[in-house]
């Protein structure tokens, strides 16, 4: 026995030393600290930060590849963990472009001036209130706030048409709600900014009284309806999309039920992506970015993820009510102050 | 040999100061122990670089609201709870498969094992499945049910080396059988026992996916709200700290707990071997028992695995039998090597706790229990840190992963090591030299050769949780590079659980491995405890 | 030559001497005996010796040359000084050739000198069992064969046979003795048991509190003992006050011819101490011809087969007098008997 585990210890050293080999880590311009970038405008490869799920992203890659030529290093993980990384990381990081799946992450990163502004050809082509005020990151999807019913247990109508209606007492214990969220976070954002301050804190501390249930995600809420352990939830309209592709249509119990056009439940968050500063100038970069909001690649994503596209002349999916109905005009996503309060009024409510 | 002509005369008593021989080397090995313990040390020095960046006031609120509060309350009862329960039933299984004769002893110390191999998170994801239960006692389940092993094995090993004869003599002193236990065998393992509680309770503390999924807010949902809603690192660094300060304090009460070393006896001794008690009538409790636990252990997680990868549909996102063996690769040589990295550094500071006890021991050991008190996320981006401050040409490199799965996991080597060589009499190490052997000699003659397979223990179960973690390895690895624990975490954040299903079945049979192997190092092992034949009594 | 001088050792632990003091030398081929109670510093002169610990002050010297003293310390792996300690500590990992051959260059062992060994200790049949097999007295003839093994020029042995019982105790004793005469080399017996050290020793070392009491022969030990503790704790003594006058003590055991001891000055008329050992007093039946000794009553008898030991009141003492007699007859208790010294007592000067 102890020959073998000799042997097995040997082959993981051997292993150990062999795999930087085999995976050699992105040869990317930015690999030194804090050195301004003078890389070549293209060099046929860039490291991309992805927070989204890699089965959606990687056929969008595997065409931008096809199409260009460029090859893409890309490194998955959370949109937290990749913004928690990109902050820790600094100047010193590797990535060159960060995809990511909320505005508030996207946020973070630009307010430590991480981001290299994008050119005007770029952010033009996403109206205002879907993409960054100071065209660091652009938008790139949009996904709208939902609320998600268990088809078992209610009729569509049973459903009420605001979110202000969940505080009513026959919804006790059977809402879920994902406070740490960040497009949840918008949505409280934009409740307050449409509906006060004070309405919006009474609302919180309505649900809060009336049991609402905490949950870490919006898949993890979609479950829960899909079970019925929860009848109601506030979730983004794609994640019902991704399981139903996933289990059939028709084994969905869990049904969708936009609110009215104009309730503060009815806003849209979108998904972004922002260059490094270190790679201002790296040509396949930006040309990666460019792709996200072009024809090719918003139909991609209209296609296959059911998301809002945010640039003209493509359609949104079927069944979706158009962008202009939903509420974002007045709201920076990316603000981060106004986050900040945000976050600060649900930690006083007790549920952050 | 000096040749000094020696005079009648008396000596000139110059009394020099008292140097053992017999310790010479030791400031090599406390040089070793100390750099070690820096290197182990490097999470707390990175949340300590982000406190002092914090602006004091907010700071303070932070810490001071109610919820935090509540959330430290909700963490300390889960720590308290889980290590209760896996301290009874661990002694309880470990008291039952050695000292009885049940029939099926050997298969059932294997079963009893495997939990170790299914992740927390997996489990949690099984019992969501199966039941309702959520919340604390969904959260004290899943992680006590995951961690029972840790208590179980150091205690089948201690148990073994215990003299029964002890209890014997409480009963006929007129104690029952659990007082006779309890006031004869119990002292002889408490030790044992207490150790691996701590490393459950540890575990507990650090743990984010159990918790997560059973909507438990437990103290690492602050850490993570920190990263995550408020993107403030600051916050939760501090938040951190008072993480690592917790895992300091269950050290310091561990080490209290665990009292003077059990002085074990001669290395060989003629022992009659403990008299199994016969269960008769009474095995069918014990088989049940059994069965309990290992139905909840075992039975749910991977009754609800066995479901998803039958019962789901097919999703768009179909395995790869390439990108699963791939995946197996990397996991197996990563664990691997963050085992050895943990052998390196458990090394110097358990010879250090094992023979030469002392302020700085004590100091280098509490240093390495830091790793496993801290989220997997803390302690990869305190390596993030590290790594682009002190060697950037290693950042996101199988080096630096490796590094963090040995610092991770450091605590659960350092201990095998320093009870290995515990275990080892320093009478015998000063024969050898009376033999002429050298110090180094001495230590690969003697000690280390009859420290080995507790040691190997410590490396096996390194390499067993290294295999199972998730956040460091997130930020750490090698762009493109994935596990077993990584592509599992792909698939269920895209929903896609019949997808997932494989991965998490392949992460617990190669987990499985290792984990057999520690149930063979519990048993096994000629050379330590009685032996099963009687002693000849001839000269 | 190889002669082992002991001089002047202070040896202790954290600053408290154990040894304070202790010098006697051993010829070469002596097998000598440190004889003492229980934390004497019997065991740490064994470990000064062999360099395991370093004195605070004194020196060990070796065939002339210094292993220990002020300015040196030899490496225990560099004196020639084997030991055997008092559990045999075999290595549990290594069988019984193995354990034999453990201080042989690697090319010897398991060869024909440890075989050799083991043959001269009558373990040769079992050379390939292992530690935990064996019994107690079989591991340590093995622990000698190992000492021996190296060809030291010093074997220590410390309490070899204190685990074991008593019938193999007398054996292994005789058949070490002979394997350590046929090796011709020098060795040191660390021991409580007086039986062990009388018989086997050529020179008994004595040592109560870390300091020598006395050394020499064990005839000389026993016969003629420099203090009265020394008279007590080697063989059993009474200690009766009487009054000296030419040669003739007397005291409530009656007239008993005595000698000083040496170094002892008393003149006629002074107060001294009589110590008479049991085998000297003589019991017989209450008769009229007694012309010394006196009337006692007996108060027990202990029967150990080969003798026995009658304890007896005298007046004018308050303390019983034990008495050793061998033969058949059975004292009974409560009777009067007659008790005499028979042979010459030892007196010493009483304190003033």
């Amino acid at each position: 026995m102890l020959s073998l585990r000799s042997a097995a210890f040997a082959a993981a050293a051997a292993a150990i030393l062999a795999t930087p080999a085999c995976s050699t880590p992105a040869v990317s311009p930015a690999g030194s600290p804090a050195a301004p970038s003078t890389a070549p405008a293209s060099d046929g490869v860039f490291t991309l930060y992805a927070g989204r799920g890699e089965d959606l992203i990687a056929p969008l890659i595997a065409d931008f590849e096809a199409t260009t030529g460029i090859e893409v290093e890309v490194r998955y993980a959370g949109s937290t963990e990749l913004s928690a990384l990109l902050l820790e990381e600094g100047s010193a990081t590797p990535a060159d472009v960060f995809l990511s799946q909320d505005a508030g992450a996207l946020g973070a990163v630009s307010k430590t001036g991480a981001f290299a502004p994008l050119p005007a050809g770029i952010t033009d082509l996403v109206p205002a209130g879907f993409t960054s005020a100071d065209g660091s990151w652009v938008g790139v999807t949009g996904r709208a706030r939902v609320i998600v019913y268990d088809g078992d247990q209610l009729q569509a109508d049973d459903v009420p048409e605001s979110v202000r209606g969940l505080t009513d007492p026959q919804w006790k214990g059977r809402v879920g709600i994902a406070p740490t969220n960040a497009s949840f976070q918008s949505f409280v954002t934009a409740m307050r900014l449409l509906e006060g301050e004070d309405a919006t804190r009474e609302w919180l501390e309505g649900m809060v009284a009336n049991d609402v249930k905490i949950y870490g995600k919006n898949s993890a809420i979609l479950d829960a309806a899909n079970t019925g352990e929860i009848q109601l939830g506030l979730i983004n309209h794609y994640y019902w999309y991704q399981l139903s592709n996933e289990v059939g249509i028709d084994n969905m119990r869990a049904q969708l039920s936009f609110p009215a056009a104009g309730d503060p439940g009815s806003i849209v968050n979108v998904t972004g992506a922002g260059l490094l500063a270190g790679a201002a100038r790296d040509a396949d970069a930006l040309a990666f970015i460019e792709y996200l909001v072009s024809i090719d690649g918003q139909r991609y994503f209209v296609e296959n993820t059911y998301e809002y596209p945010l640039v003209s002349g493509v359609n949104a999916p079927a069944g979706l009510p158009p962008l202009a109905d939903l509420t974002n005009a007045k709201l920076d996503l990316g603000d981060l102050d106004s986050l900040a309060e945000t976050t600060a009024l649900l930690a006083e409510v007790g549920l952050l | 040999m000096t040749l000094t002509r020696t005079d009648s005369g008396g000596e000139a008593s110059l009394a020099p100061r008292v140097r053992v021989p017999a310790i010479r080397g030791r400031t090599l090995i406390a040089a070793s122990a100390v750099i070690a313990a820096l290197l182990a040390a490097i999470p707390l020095a990175y949340l300590v670089v982000r406190v002092a960046e914090a602006d004091r006031s907010a700071v303070v609120d932070a810490m001071w609201r109610p919820r935090t509060l509540e959330l430290l309350l909700n963490t300390s009862g889960l720590v308290l709870s889980v290590s209760a329960t896996c301290l009874v039933i661990g002694v309880a299984t470990a008291w039952v498969l050695t000292r009885t004769d049940l029939r099926g002893r050997g298969v059932w110390l294997v079963v009893s094992t495997l939990p170790l191999a299914i992740p927390s998170y997996v489990a949690a994801f099984g019992w969501i499945a199966t039941t309702p239960l959520r919340g604390f006692w969904g959260a004290w389940l899943v992680l006590t049910f995951c961690n029972i092993p840790l208590v179980t094995l150091p205690t089948i090993a201690a148990l073994r080396q215990a003299h029964p004869g002890a209890e014997d003599v409480a009963r006929t002193m007129g104690r029952g059988p659990l007082a006779a236990f309890m006031a004869a065998t119990w002292p002889q393992i408490r030790p044992a026992a207490i150790a691996g509680t701590l490393l459950v309770a540890l575990y507990v503390l650090s743990d984010f996916g159990a918790v997560a999924l059973m909507r438990f807010q437990a103290f690492t949902w602050a850490i993570h709200t920190a990263y995550g809603a408020l993107f403030d690192r600051t916050l939760a660094a501090v938040l951190s700290v008072v993480l690592a300060l917790m895992g300091i304090l269950l050290v310091m009460l561990e080490r209290r707990a665990r009292g003077a070393r059990a002085k074990l006896g001669s290395a060989v001794q003629a022992r009659t071997p403990a008299v199994l008690v016969r269960l008769r009538r009474r095995s069918w409790l014990a088989h049940a028992g059994l069965a309990a636990v290992a139905s909840l252990s075992l039975g749910v997680p991977l009754a609800a695995l066995g479901r998803f990868l039958t019962g789901r549909a097919e999703s768009a996102f179909t395995v790869s039998a390439g990108d699963l063996a791939a995946d197996v690769w990397n996991t197996v040589a990563f664990a691997g090597g963050g085992a050895l990295i943990a052998l390196a550094l458990a090394m110097p500071i358990g010879i250090l706790s094992a023979r030469h006890r002392s302020r700085l021991s004590e100091a280098t050991e509490s240093a390495s229990y830091l790793g496993l008190a801290l989220p997997g996320i803390v302690v990869g981006l305190a390596l993030v840190f590290f790594s682009l401050t002190v060697v950037p040409s290693l950042y996101q490199s199988a080096i630096i992963l490796a590094f963090a799965y040995g610092v991770l996991f450091l605590p659960k080597a350092v201990g095998a090591v320093r009870s290995s060589i515990e275990q080892v009499e320093p009478g015998l190490e000063e024969v050898a030299r009376t033999l002429g052997s050298s110090p180094a000699d001495v230590w690969r003659r003697v000690t280390v050769r009859m420290a080995w397979p507790g040691i190997g223990a410590g490396v096996l179960l390194v390499a067993l949780t290294a295999m199972k973690e998730l956040p460091a390895t997130l930020l750490l690895r090698p762009t493109g590079v994935d596990t077993l624990a990584t592509s599992l975490w792909r698939y269920t954040e895209a929903s896609a659980y019949g997808a997932a299903a494989p991965y998490a079945a392949m992460l617990i049979v190669v987990a499985a491995v290792p984990a057999i192997l520690l149930t063979r190092e519990a048993t096994g092992g000629a050379h330590r405890g009685p032996q099963e034949h009687p002693g000849r009594v001839s000269p | 030559m190889n002669e082992l001088q002991i001089r002047k050792i202070v040896a202790g632990y954290d600053g408290a001497p154990v040894l304070s003091g202790v010098s006697f030398n051993v010829s070469h081929g002596e097998l000598a005996a440190v004889l003492g109670p229980s934390g004497s510093g019997k065991s740490t002169l064994l470990r000064v010796i062999a360099g395991l610990v370093r004195p605070l002050e004194g020196a060990v010297v070796l065939d002339g040359h210094v292993l220990s003293g002020p300015r040196v310390n030899v490496a225990p792996e560099k004196r020639s000084v084997a030991l055997v300690p008092q559990d045999a500590a075999l290595f549990p990992h290594l069988d019984v050739l193995a354990n034999a051959s453990f201080g042989l260059p690697r090319a010897e062992r398991g060869g024909a000198r440890a075989r050799d060994l083991l043959e001269m200790v009558g373990m040769s049949d079992l050379a390939h069992r292992m530690p935990g097999e064996l019994s107690g007295g079989e591991r340590h003839r093995v622990a000698l064969a190992r000492a021996l093994a190296t060809d030291p020029q010093v074997v220590l042995l410390d309490e070899p046979f204190s685990a074991l019982d008593a019938a193999l105790r007398i054996e292994l004793r005789a058949q070490v003795k002979r394997v350590l005469c046929n090796a011709g080399v020098t060795a040191l017996l660390v021991t409580h048991d007086q039986e062990e050290a009388l018989s086997m020793a050529d020179v008994v070392a004595v040592v109560d509190g870390g300091r020598l009491v006395q050394v020499g022969t064990p005839v000389q030990i026993y016969a003629s003992p420099s203090s009265r503790w020394l008279a007590k704790f080697v063989g059993g003594a009474m200690v009766i006050p009487g009054i000296w006058r030419r040669g003739i003590v007397a005291g409530p055991l009656g007239t008993v011819p005595a000698r000083l001891a040496d170094g002892e000055l008393a003149l006629d008329g002074d107060s001294v101490d009589l110590v008479v050992r049991p085998e000297q007093l003589q019991v017989s039946k209450l008769s009229q011809n007694s012309t010394s000794g006196v009337v006692a009553m007996v108060r027990e008898v202990s029967y150990f087969g080969h003798d026995s030991v009658v304890v007896l009141d005298v007046p004018g003492w308050a303390e019983p007098i034990e008495a050793r007699v061998i033969g058949d007859h059975r004292w009974e208790r409560d009777t009067e008997v007659h008790v005499n010294v028979m042979s010459e007592a030892i007196a010493f000067a009483a304190s003033p």
